[in-house]
């Protein structure tokens, strides 16, 4: 089948960008959508072109490197589950797809569709982390974790750190990101000595890096590739709180 | 931690957001509680009227009320322009993205409903705390029944308080259950309750004061 | 020439202890005045980013990604195996052991394996610290399972992301040194070369690969996590930006290549549907736990699999294997699927697949049970290939999947490059022939945790270093020749693109290098590889600039690598004459068709010395010595 692009080309972080039209001809529908755009790659390194500029890495969904907006919707239109994973049968012979790259002052574009998400890495340094060095860790089951709670904090470690919250977010806040961590953290005894000084580091780092605040809206939750909860966003909150007349 | 300084983050403005919101909620609540007062008669609620502004404590509390509203539309607002700048750049195309998100008209127009709530508020003020002060039966009590039902037979603005109250229920509609989770009080055990309680009270406030204009206009 | 290992003396659950006392210390005060470089920032990498930036080294720690939890260990599916024995099913050290030493069929140094099971109970406890939230037990412990046909529990696991839970801890520790200020940064950044001063490796030139700027780094020393050459074959379970530039830019500055032709091939992943797929998916080996393999006993067998009697089904492993069944080994799970495609038996459109059901447990086990044990590896299968394995069979082939070859290291984890340190895939100690399953995630920890900090210490403390800094003429040297390169590769402007030529390495690799070989295949494929490279560098198409973000000139120049690396590969494959592990040569089993080993002439390590492209590399051999395990013949029978 045969379906028209229009992607997002922009040469550097200062240049204009804009959307350009392409064609990918032959495509199969057990493609996925990243391998449709190696072959416009291909058809276009064929001429000489240059190709377009994606991220994309273990391309089976767990590495996070991948993202684009699909049609006004990050990561397309499927829910949990990360571009490289759409697949073309989900198009049609003729359809027409926009292709564009996050956009979020924290996110600077470094090309095309490719954009540095090294915000959320700073976040993680400000408090993402159990203060233990290695060696000296005491036995794994020396800390009894209810299953409940283990895969409660599980079901927020899961994040791939794709930055499609930030993406689909209307203030391009990273608090799905940011929240998940914190309560992953929170909710296991290991992270609790330092629970309430990362809340208050992470939220200030987040802050920084210029991203925007929460409106509740749930759109993050909505396009989350891991179906990452927005509940984890009031459990930072509330950790906010506690850590706001905490005495320390 | 300084207190001050945890309130300027997002996170911490959001709460100041949530807070004064949900009182200014409860403002509403008891205000329409009194206005409602209407329908039983004049005695009844130019008393009610009356009770309250001889309160010594009036002053304060409305004071206190501007103070709050005045700290809502500021952290509202300040949220509101960080979200922007932290997209400098806007998509061509952008989609709503469907389940679970709880986006909704109400929280898509939380900046244009809160402005057109604050100019209501004004002329509401105006009209009403600031209208014509009628002399009732009673020596020293003021015939607010009079000047309300003057003001609500004037077709215009009873559309004016009807639009103005559609426009509230919508602010409310998102406001109300956003509030809780800035709070970090939507639990999971309590998330559909306060969705639920957030969408229904917001149905109550604004249909209640709608009411009143209403009511007034074709009944009294 | 014969290969010291620098094993330390004395009983083997002793060596360990013993050598870290005899290893020299730093003194924590000096230590910050030691600039290690670390490139990779998997697991091994981030583990060793992490505790030798806790230690008080200056660490500057390099990756290609745009953020260091990128690395493809967050791939790893599984588990990662401990000897804790917490299920009291018989597991120890030295059952740890002894199974890793047989699984690798008997080509790994005995007192690195021994090493890698001490410290795999340590692994364990870190993780927990971290915050990892492995499965736990109704009553709080932690849960284990049986994995890889291994007769204990012993396997850690979080539900089926165990490797993203492993790295994002390790990245979280060393995100923490980042802010502390210890270890620096640098990510996007593309090692290119080695710098090597006065014989010991003293830098790296990488490139910024979003300025395209050429970048000088001096230390200590350099340690390489970089991991495997997997997508050597082009389609592999590797990440496509997986690649072995660094570690065949080491090789080429004097660090031995031991092993190439030790690769794992995974049983169950999904089959290949076109000519455009980019990589193949993994499905979690613990499908086989409750999954039947079988394909039709007729050849080309087009009936729907639900239309296929039992009576026409060869359950083929439980039929050949009666005692492993569907648990046997990977090696041998995957070579049998190839043969049975071979014999015409295959299923699916391109008859490369066998079927492998879930029939059999949904009626016994409820379809719930099987849900909650592989629901999330259904929706996968579901997510590529349109089909719900709950109703019809899943159709499984084998794929490239680990690299047990790399360069050698001896017990220190040091290259034959005095100063060029060797971590976890990357590397070729551990895993012999063959690695198992849940192991790889416990090598990699091991050698950043627990190894690198007292061996990297013990070099430092021992080996004085000059001063040196990034103007050197080694330097100099070292940037100018990766500078020709990438203006060469601009500068071929011909009309075939990178992938294009990886998928043309790949499909001979595959064909000839890949499940079983034979001595005419790898003789055809070492006529082929140098053909291939000519016409890489007369016909590739580079377009774009040098200087800004160039993934096409990236591409090129991983898979120029790969055209000079799939040679040796070859080679070693062809050098090996015995069948052993991942490496299946047919010249070389058993009457009844198993793999069999040569202990007589191939007890050793490969390692190969670089002598120039297109130039024969030298073989050094390290013999390996079994004084604790014999070795004997693996039956699964």
């Amino acid at each position: 089948m045969k379906v028209h692009l229009k992607v997002w080309r922009q040469t550097g972080p200062d240049a204009t960008g804009r959307l350009v039209d392409y064609t990918a001809e032959n495509i199969a529908p057990d493609m996925s959508f990243l391998e449709m755009l190696d072959s416009v790659n291909e058809t276009l390194i064929a001429r000489g072109e240059d190709p377009i500029a994606f991220d994309s890495d273990c391309r089976e969904g767990i590495c996070g490197t991948c993202g684009v907006m699909v049609d006004g919707r990050p990561h397309g239109p499927d829910s949990c589950t990360t571009v490289c994973q759409l697949h073309m049968r989900r198009y049609n012979d003729g359809d027409t797809i926009v292709i564009e790259p996050w956009q979020a002052l924290a996110f600077p574009l470094i090309k095309d569709l490719v954009v540095d998400r090294g915000a959320f890495d700073t976040i993680i340094q400000a408090g993402g982390y159990t203060s233990v060095n290695t060696g000296g860790a005491p036995d794994a089951n020396a800390i009894l974790i209810p299953k409940t709670v283990a895969d409660e904090a599980m079901d927020a470690a899961v994040c791939i750190g794709c930055g499609a919250c930030v993406a689909a977010c209307k203030n391009a806040s990273a608090a799905l990101f940011t929240s998940a961590k914190i309560t992953q953290l929170s909710l296991l005894p290991q992270g609790q000595a330092e629970a309430s000084t990362r809340v208050v580091e992470m939220v200030d780092a987040m802050d920084a890096a210029g991203f925007g605040g929460c409106s509740n809206e749930g759109e993050c939750e909505a396009v989350c590739p891991k179906g990452i909860s927005l509940k984890h966003i009031a459990t930072m909150n509330r950790e906010y709180r506690k850590a706001m007349f905490a005495n320390r | 931690m300084k207190a001050l300084k945890a309130l300027s983050t997002s996170v911490g403005s959001k709460y100041l957001v949530a807070l004064t919101g949900l009182s200014l909620v409860g403002f509403l609540t008891a205000h329409l509680a009194g206005n409602l007062l209407i329908l039983l008669g004049p005695e009844k609620f130019n008393g009610y009227g009356h009770a309250l502004i001889s309160n010594p404590l009036v002053i304060p509390a409305e004071l206190g009320l501007i103070g709050l509203l005045l700290l809502h539309i500021f952290k509202a607002l300040r949220h509101v322009l960080l979200g922007r700048t932290a997209r400098p750049q806007a998509y061509t195309r952008k989609v709503w993205a469907g389940a679970p998100s709880r986006k909704s008209w109400g929280s898509t127009t939380m900046l244009v409903s809160g402005i057109i709530l604050l100019v209501f508020l004004v002329s509401h003020i105006a009209t009403l705390k600031f209208g014509a002060d009628y002399p009732s039966a009673e020596p020293g009590v003021r015939d607010l029944y009079r000047l309300v039902v003057e003001v609500f037979h004037s077709p215009g603005i009873v559309a004016f308080y009807v639009v103005a109250m559609v426009v509230i229920g919508l602010h409310l509609r998102h406001g109300i259950s956003s509030a809780f989770q800035s709070l970090g009080l939507m639990t999971p055990g309590w998330t559909a309750s306060i969705l639920a309680i957030g969408l229904w009270l917001s149905v109550i406030l604004a249909g209640g004061f709608a009411l009143i204009p209403v009511w007034v206009y074709l009944f009294l | 020439m014969t290969l010291d290992p620098r094993v330390p003396s004395g009983p083997l659950p002793d060596k360990w202890d013993r050598h870290r006392f005899d290893s020299k210390l730093v003194n924590p005060a000096n230590r910050r005045k030691h600039t290690v470089i670390i490139v990779g920032t998997g697991l091994a990498g981030a583990s060793a980013a992490a505790s030798l930036g806790e230690l008080g080294y200056n660490v500057l720690s390099f990756c290609i990604h745009d953020s260091p939890r990128r690395a493809h260990s967050i791939a790893a599916q599984g588990g990662i195996n401990a000897a804790k024995n917490y299920q009291n099913d018989g597991d120890s050290i030295w059952r740890l052991f002894y199974d890793t030493i047989k699984g690798g069929d008997y080509r790994s140094r005995e007192a690195n394996v021994y090493r890698l099971a001490q410290t795999s109970v340590n692994i364990i406890d870190q993780c927990v610290a971290q915050g990892v939230p492995f499965a736990r037990e109704y009553g709080g412990q932690l849960d284990n399972r049986s994995f890889g046909g291994a007769q204990v529990s012993r396997t850690f696991y979080a539900r089926g992301q165990t490797g993203q839970q492993l790295l994002l801890g390790a990245y979280q520790s060393m995100m923490r040194q980042v802010a502390k200020g210890t270890v620096s940064m640098f990510s996007q950044r593309e090692m290119l070369d080695v710098v090597i001063i006065d014989g010991q490796a003293r830098g790296i030139v990488c490139r910024n690969l979003v300025t395209g700027k050429l970048e000088r780094y001096v230390a200590d020393a350099v340690c390489l996590a970089t991991g495997g050459y997997g997508t050597a074959y082009y389609l592999s379970t590797n990440a496509v930006n997986s690649n072995v530039t660094a570690a065949w830019r080491a090789h080429r500055r004097g660090a031995y290549f031991a092993n190439p032709c030790f690769t794992q091939i995974h049983p169950t992943c999904i089959p290949v549907s076109g000519d455009d797929q980019s990589k193949l998916t993994l499905m979690s080996e613990s499908l086989r736990n409750d999954g039947r393999v079988w394909v039709p006993k007729q050849q080309h067998d087009t009936r729907h699999p639900s239309d296929i009697p039992e009576s026409d089904r060869d359950y083929y492993l439980e039929r050949k294997y009666p005692s492993f069944g569907n648990l046997v080994p990977r090696d041998v799970a995957s070579r049998n699927a190839k043969a049975a495609c071979d014999e015409g038996r295959g299923v699916g459109e391109s008859g490369l697949a066998v079927f492998l059901d879930f029939k059999n447990a949904i009626d016994r086990l409820g379809r719930n049970t099987v849900a909650s044990r592989y629901g999330n590896l259904f929706d996968m299968y579901r997510k590529i290939t349109d089909e719900d394995p709950y109703t019809e069979p899943m159709r499984i082939y084998p794929a490239i999947h680990y690299t047990m070859g790399g360069l050698w290291v001896d017990y220190n984890l040091m290259s034959t490059v005095p100063g060029l340190h060797v971590l976890g895939e990357a590397n070729f100690s551990d895993h012999g022939a063959n690695r198992l399953g849940a192991s790889a995630l416990m090598q990699g920890l091991a050698d950043g945790y627990f190894v690198i900090p007292y061996t990297l210490a013990h070099y430092i403390a021992s080996t004085p270093v000059g001063k040196v800094t990034t103007d050197h003429q080694a330097f100099n040297d070292a940037e100018h020749a990766v500078q020709e390169r990438i203006t060469a590769l601009l500068n071929v402007k011909g009309s075939k693109s990178p992938r294009a030529l990886h998928r043309e390495l790949g499909h001979l690799l595959w064909d000839e290098v890949g499940m079983s070989r034979t001595d005419a295949g790898l003789k055809r494929a070492l006529a082929r590889i140098p053909l291939l490279r000519d016409e890489f560098w007369q016909n590739v198409s580079v377009p774009g600039d040098p200087d800004n973000l160039n993934k096409n000139l990236e591409y090129a120049g991983r898979v120029a690598d790969y055209l000079e690396f799939a040679e040796l590969l070859a080679r070693d494959a062809l050098h090996r004459t015995e069948s052993c592990g991942g490496h299946f040569r047919e010249e070389s089993q058993t009457p009844d068709g198993e793999a069999l080993r040569d202990d007589e002439n191939f007890t050793y390590a490969a390692a190969w010395e670089f002598r120039g492209v297109g130039q024969a590399h030298e073989l050094h051999k390290e013999p390996l010595v079994f004084e604790n395990v014999k070795p004997s013949q693996r039956s699964y029978k």
